[in-house]
């Protein structure tokens, strides 16, 4: 095979075509093979294009499929490129992919538009292959704003519904925002190197003279595209909302990939960032702020979605903190390991919610370990992946980004450390939090759900014992090393490194001591939480309203730009310029044609009038040649 | 001189067009510019001593003949009908 | 020299019921008035020498088409509003054009015309026999044409007798 790379690519944008033109005539059977059968076939391609790249030594494959646009001596191309940090991008988006892809056959049966569902799961794998295959950032940018798309249209899936529908905008118009930056960071590389390939501008920056654009500013452009994408302060207001699409679709875009092409995109330009300690630093305070910030909102969530997409934002910041210290392999890693036990939490909230016929609100659950235990058992095992209990594969991958957040000589410093440990600790709290309400204690089910609940089928819940068993035992695959040969590890600040081992204990004990909290707060059956929520009640106000900045935004962005295009470009604009234009001249014609209508008389007096007058004037006017 | 005075007639007859409201008098005013016109043939052709001239003249004497014998009769069925000598009165092809 | 005063006189006597057509009231004071105005032309062609076209300018002018005039008026004789109000609401305007428009023509012809004289040479072309024997060698086809048009108007009186005969049942 000659350009695995593009066929990777090609076999989802397939199934889309396949799925979207033919798939309501030709049944759910063929939906599911295609749908499926092609994103796994992706996935063997890449493990192929995998073992070539070893059998290499290293060396990337590179796909020069089609140039784009060619001026003068420089031209864009569409091609593809594969090292090892492609590798371990495309085998996560293919291999996490495909599971989803077989969850959703169980998931979306009962569904009506199940051949549109598949096709845009289909269309999203595609651009998402694009963004972390691409070689130049050109097409990163298509594969970017294709995920974006992509993940409109899944967000308001059922759109019939205009809530859905317009958390589906608000993602793209967060997104877009976002972008905005991206490209104008796009454009200062191409204006100072000539050039929008990744390696290229990587090894750019770090030859010995430096290109002549100040890499903290592309860095911090850059990186303005990349919150918006992968739902930093303050861009991060749409990924609460996207939990109005289906539940594989919140795994698959909004834990798994999509929002992770920020910290690949991040990475992958690691050259300009390791040149840009001032762009680092904000990526990190950004990184540790978003994250403290979406875990406190978390510990007062209702609804087991929302929980999850605030850890996941808060899982983000956690991969941006070990970004902004300059330890890419480390965020890779913590990408690596989240997508498996978020993807594995939010297939199993879905398997709960389709136990329970719909019911998504926590405090009307429990009691359903022994009800549904597959179901049980998975969730379990990946939320103590979360909260960082070895040997599970979060500890590994988080405890890392803790050390590097405090031991880094590129950005590491104890304050950076003691706020992302804090927020290690509620993380443990909250997820535990989450078993314990849904899983555990008395049943707050009403009498009809109880009746119903019943164990997912296989094709459920086998992807999540397979993302389970990811969870557990993944972590023992020493990433960080694997991509040390393209993004070296920071070294560790001299006078610290002795901390390594007490750090490492400290770790285990926030876990631990994060579950235990929860345990004890929750396993009255309420009381405790009860009075703890009337003692702080302000705060759990505040938190439970998630700090009202979607109020805020409305009041200090959306209300202003509402009157300007009401009283400015609808009332005076449109109404008064344009259609009073229209209708004044429109006007002017008739008034004009009425006056000189009045001519008409019928009086013929008049008449002869003017005839004698025009004879006048012929005569008059014939003077002039006279 | 002459052609001042048919110059005159002529003037006059169609200021009687305009001015006048009596159907039957507007029509005689017309007879009076087709004199004017006359006149000035008649004096040109004498000058030019070209017998065209007063073979014009005979003939916008036939010409005038049968318009006045066809537009009589149409006044008096119009004017029989409506009831009204004022040209104002047949002002319908007003638009 | 009296024929030059006698010309003046005819000139004079024409616009001067030309000038009372406009001004008096009654439609058959006016049509008095016509008559006057065109024998004095006709007296003008005679004195010019054109005694052909003074003796059709009486029997035809005068002596059928005014006589029909005449007739119409003594048929019509409403006393509407244009027998009180004899001016139409254009009376100024028409004469400001009127003057203009005598104003444009002069000063159009001051510098074509040629000098007045050149007169009577022609008397002898208008002798009547001369004038026929032209007429109908040279001029015979719009002899025929003009036939051509009576016969159309006589066809055309006749449709018009024909509506007012149905129009009264």
């Amino acid at each position: 095979m000659s350009h695995p790379l593009t066929l990777i690519v090609l076999l989802p944008l397939a199934g889309f075509l396949l799925n979207g033109l033919f798939g309501n005539r030709l049944g759910k059977g063929f939906v599911s093979a295609v749908g499926c059968g092609l994103p796994i076939l992706a996935f063997l391609t890449a493990i192929k294009c995998f073992f070539l790249l070893r059998a290499g030594g290293g060396a990337p494959l590179l796909d020069t499929t089609y140039t784009w646009a060619s001026f003068g001596d420089s031209s864009f191309e569409v091609s593809f490129y594969f090292d090892v940090l492609s590798a371990v991008m495309v085998l996560i988006v293919t291999g996490v992919g495909s599971l989803i892809h077989v969850y959703s056959i169980g998931y979306m049966k009962e569904d009506a538009s199940y051949a549109r569902y598949f096709a845009y799961l289909n269309l999203f794998l595609f651009f998402m292959l694009l963004l972390v295959l691409g070689r130049s950032l050109l097409v990163l940018f298509v594969g970017w704003e294709g995920v974006g798309l992509a993940s409109y249209l899944l967000i308001g899936f059922w759109f019939e519904d205009p809530d859905k529908a317009r958390a589906g905008k608000k993602a793209f118009i967060t997104n877009r925002v976002g972008d905005a930056g991206f490209l104008l960071g796009m454009f200062l590389l191409y204006q100072a190197l000539g050039t929008l390939d990744a390696d290229r501008i990587n090894a750019a920056f770090m030859a010995p003279t430096l290109p002549a654009v100040s890499a903290s500013v592309v860095g911090v452009l850059l990186f303005i595209g990349a919150s918006g994408k992968s739902a930093q302060i303050p861009l991060h207001v749409w990924l609460p909302d996207a939990m109005a699409g289906p539940t594989p679709v919140s795994a698959l875009i909004h834990a798994a990939t999509m929002v992770t092409a920020g910290v690949y995109m991040v990475s992958r330009l690691s050259g300009i960032y390791m040149h840009a300690p001032e762009a680092s630093a904000i990526i990190a305070a950004i990184g540790v702020l978003t994250a403290f910030f979406a875990a406190t909102i978390a510990i007062a969530q209702n609804d087991i979605k929302k929980v999850l997409a605030y850890s996941t934002i808060s899982q983000l910041g956690f991969m941006f903190v070990a970004a902004g210290v300059g330890a890419y392999g480390v965020a890779i890693f913590h990408l690596y390991t989240h997508a498996f036990f978020k993807a594995c939490l939010f297939l199993g909230a879905g398997s709960v919610i389709h136990a329970l016929g719909g019911e998504q609100d926590i405090r009307k659950m429990g009691g359903l370990a022994r009800r549904i235990p597959v179901t049980f058992a998975t969730f379990a095992i990946a939320t103590a992946a979360i909260a960082g209990i070895p040997p599970l594969a979060g500890f590994f991958s988080k405890d890392e980004i803790l050390w590097y957040a405090f031991a880094s000589s590129s950005g590491g410093s104890p304050l950076l450390y003691a706020v992302a440990a804090v927020t290690a600790l509620l993380t443990a709290f909250y997820m535990f939090r989450l078993l314990w309400l849904t899983f555990f204690g008395r049943s707050r089910m009403s009498a009809e759900v109880e009746h119903h609940v019943h164990e997912s089928p296989l094709s459920m819940t086998g992807v999540l014992v397979v993302l389970a068993a990811l969870s557990a035992i993944g972590g023992f695959l020493a990433l960080p090393h694997f991509l040390e040969p393209l993004l070296p590890l920071p070294a560790a600040v001299p006078a610290f490194e002795h901390f390594e081992t007490p750090l490492l204990v400290l770790s285990i004990a926030i876990a631990v001591l994060g579950l235990a909290a929860a345990a004890y707060i929750y396993s009255d059956d309420g009381q405790r939480a009860a009075g703890l929520r009337k003692r702080f009640a302000g705060l759990y106000q505040v938190l439970s309203n998630k700090y009202y900045v979607d109020e805020l935004y409305d009041w200090l962005i959306g209300r202003p730009l509402y009157w300007i295009s009401e009283r400015i470009f609808l009332r005076l604009g449109d109404q008064k310029l344009i259609d009073g234009t229209l209708h004044g001249l429109a006007d002017l014609g008739r008034r004009t044609a009425g006056g000189l209508s009045r001519v008409q008389n019928g009086s013929l007096h008049l008449y002869a009038l003017l005839v004698l007058a025009g004879i006048i004037v012929s005569l008059a006017w014939s003077f002039r040649h006279g | 001189m002459l052609v001042a005075t048919s110059l005159a007639l002529f003037a006059l007859g169609l200021l009687g067009v305009i001015v006048r409201r009596n159907v039957l008098i507007m029509l005689m005013c017309m007879e009076l510019m087709l004199n004017g016109v006359n006149l000035s043939l008649v004096a040109f052709a004498q000058q030019a001593a070209s017998a065209a001239g007063a073979v014009l003249v005979f003939l916008i004497f036939v010409v005038a003949t049968a318009e006045i014998a066809i537009a009589i009769p149409i006044v008096l069925l119009l004017v029989r009908r409506r009831d009204a000598l004022d040209i104002d009165a047949y002002a319908d092809l007003r638009g | 020299m009296i024929e030059t005063w006698l010309l003046w006189l005819f000139a004079a006597t024409a616009l001067a019921g030309a000038a009372l057509m406009l001004v008096l009231q009654h439609p058959m004071r006016v049509a008095l008035a016509l008559i006057a105005t065109m024998l004095s032309l006709a007296g003008v062609y005679a004195l010019l020498g054109v005694h052909v076209i003074a003796i059709f300018q009486v029997l035809i002018y005068v002596g059928a088409v005014m006589v029909f005039m005449v007739y119409a008026i003594m048929l019509l004789d409403v006393r509407d509003r244009s027998f009180t109000r004899r001016f139409s609401r254009l009376l100024v305007p028409g004469v400001i054009a009127a003057v203009l428009f005598l104003a444009v023509i002069v000063h159009a012809l001051w510098r074509a015309l040629p000098a007045e004289g050149g007169g009577d040479g022609a008397g002898a072309l208008f002798a009547l026999q001369r004038f026929s024997v032209e007429f109908l060698n040279e001029y015979w086809l719009h002899f025929e044409l003009v036939s051509v048009l009576l016969v159309a108007a006589v066809v055309a009186a006749v449709a018009v007798l024909e509506i007012g005969r149905k129009s009264r049942g």
